[in-house]
């Protein structure tokens, strides 16, 4: 049961269910670029959206479900003391987000596009974490999301290379032309339930 | 701040099982597949370490809308530690909380059941965990509900809590419940957790009225996020 020398064990996780408070989210949650809502963007970095849908079991839309999206700053420096280089990580740029579903399943996120570095794992190709909470959703549903452009660095990358061949273009998304801030957009679906061509590959925590 | 450095997966008997019989969602909305191992490096391991400018705290007292505009309801006090799995204090987590209000019903538009809704109850706040990693809300007991066509399944009076660390693997998401309801042993959120004392947990402890000043029930319920140290407490 409890783990060896463990003394606490880690409160278990419930669904944030259909009610979590629409009251909670501001204008520029959902911007990884500002350190507060009132704060301008980084100048580091290429701006960019992540967009998509998220999609439950046959494919319609899952209606509120909230994602949180953290990724490394334009130089690929997470400002953690996790990360050897943490203190000179950009300090215009926040990292974190968060987003939630509309009616259509809809959410976005306005970022930078991360940058690439090494790790003990290997060479990390740019990506940004996703983690979806929702209703019905007994955990963090956590996966990780690539960009088309960098290919080369896609192939190397540890984490999408695990994955089975067929799998990984599902966690890869694709230009969808411009934002209106003039920002390119990328998008992807997120099918929490499907057949195992389709179901968005997720990874354990 | 000493970061914990060392994340055991979680031990899935303490953790729920889906799909839920009886709760649809857990069915179309959780992966048909395993998810896929990785090692945890340093983009798993990180995340934002101080959020107080983006989810701004300082909203603990949902019982009191303005002066003078009280809830309806038993004026409770739910407060706790955030704690690491060594038993060392979080400090700095955004604590969100949500819940019905005492009729059963949520401030929330996708609520439209027959309850009263009260004009002095909204129902959510957030504070920040201080340095011993306590957090606290004042609020008021929330009501029962039926879950709608559900075969009659009543969610026990509860409390949505939310905790975000300072690292993404220290993230939280958990119900609270009430020592003592008959409801809590049906309820099928909480019964899907297989270990009965991680269930146990999720159950908040009564503080006597002779222990706490001011005109309030109160209950503790410490939060218990992922993470050690390699290095032991001193």
């Amino acid at each position: 049961m409890s783990r060896p020398n463990a003394p606490l064990v880690p409160t278990a996780w419930a669904t944030i269910g259909p009610f979590f408070p629409n009251t909670f989210f501001r204008e520029g949650d959902n911007d990884l670029t500002r350190m507060a809502p009132d704060a301008p963007p980084t100048a580091q970095g290429a701006p960019m959206w992540l967009t998509g849908r998220v999609l439950q079991e046959g494919g319609g839309p899952c209606v509120n479900a909230v994602l949180e999206a953290w990724q490394a700053d334009a130089a690929g420096r997470f400002r953690h003391p996790r990360d050897p280089d943490w203190q000179q990580a950009d300090p215009g740029f926040h990292g974190w987000g968060r987003a939630w579903t509309d009616a259509e399943g809809r959410f976005a996120f306005r970022t930078i596009i991360p940058g690439a570095y090494r790790d003990a794992t290997g060479p990390r190709a740019p990506h940004i974490n996703l983690a979806i909470i929702g209703s019905g959703i007994m955990g963090r549903l956590a996966t990780t999301i690539f960009l088309p452009a960098f290919a080369e660095a896609n192939a190397a990358d540890p984490v999408l290379a695990s994955l089975p061949e067929a799998l990984r273009p599902l966690l890869v998304a694709q230009p969808d032309g411009l934002a209106e801030d003039g920002a390119p957009r990328f998008s992807l679906d997120l099918l929490l339930r499907g057949d195992a061509a389709t179901e968005t590959p997720f990874f354990e925590d | 701040m000493q970061h914990p450095d060392r994340f055991d997966p979680l031990d899935p008997a303490t953790q729920p099982v889906v799909p839920i019989p009886g709760y649809p969602n857990t069915q179309r909305r959780n992966p048909a597949r395993a998810p896929f191992r990785r090692v945890l490096t340093r983009t798993e391991l990180t995340g934002p370490l101080d959020l107080s400018q983006k989810l701004r705290p300082g909203d603990d007292n949902l019982a009191m809308l303005a002066p003078g505009r009280a809830a309806q309801g038993q004026l409770i006090h739910v407060g706790g530690r955030v704690l690491d799995e060594d038993g060392r204090p979080v400090a700095g987590a955004i604590v969100e909380l949500w819940q019905a209000n005492a009729g059963g019903r949520y401030f929330h538009p996708i609520d439209q059941r027959d309850a009263p809704l009260d004009p002095n109850f909204i129902g959510n706040g957030r504070t920040r965990s201080d340095a011993q990693g306590r957090y606290g809300f004042f609020t008021i007991k929330p009501g029962a509900y039926p879950v709608p066509d559900s075969g009659r399944w009543w969610r026990p009076p509860h409390i949505h809590i939310s905790v975000l660390g300072p690292g993404s693997l220290m993230r939280l998401v958990t119900q609270m419940y009430f020592p003592g309801d008959p409801l809590n042993g049906l309820d099928r959120i909480l019964n899907s957790v297989p270990d009965l004392a991680a269930r146990a947990r999720c159950i908040a402890a009564s503080v006597l009225p002779t222990e706490i000043a001011g005109d309030w029930l109160g209950y503790t319920h410490d939060l218990v996020l992922r993470g050690r140290h390699a290095t032991p407490p001193l």
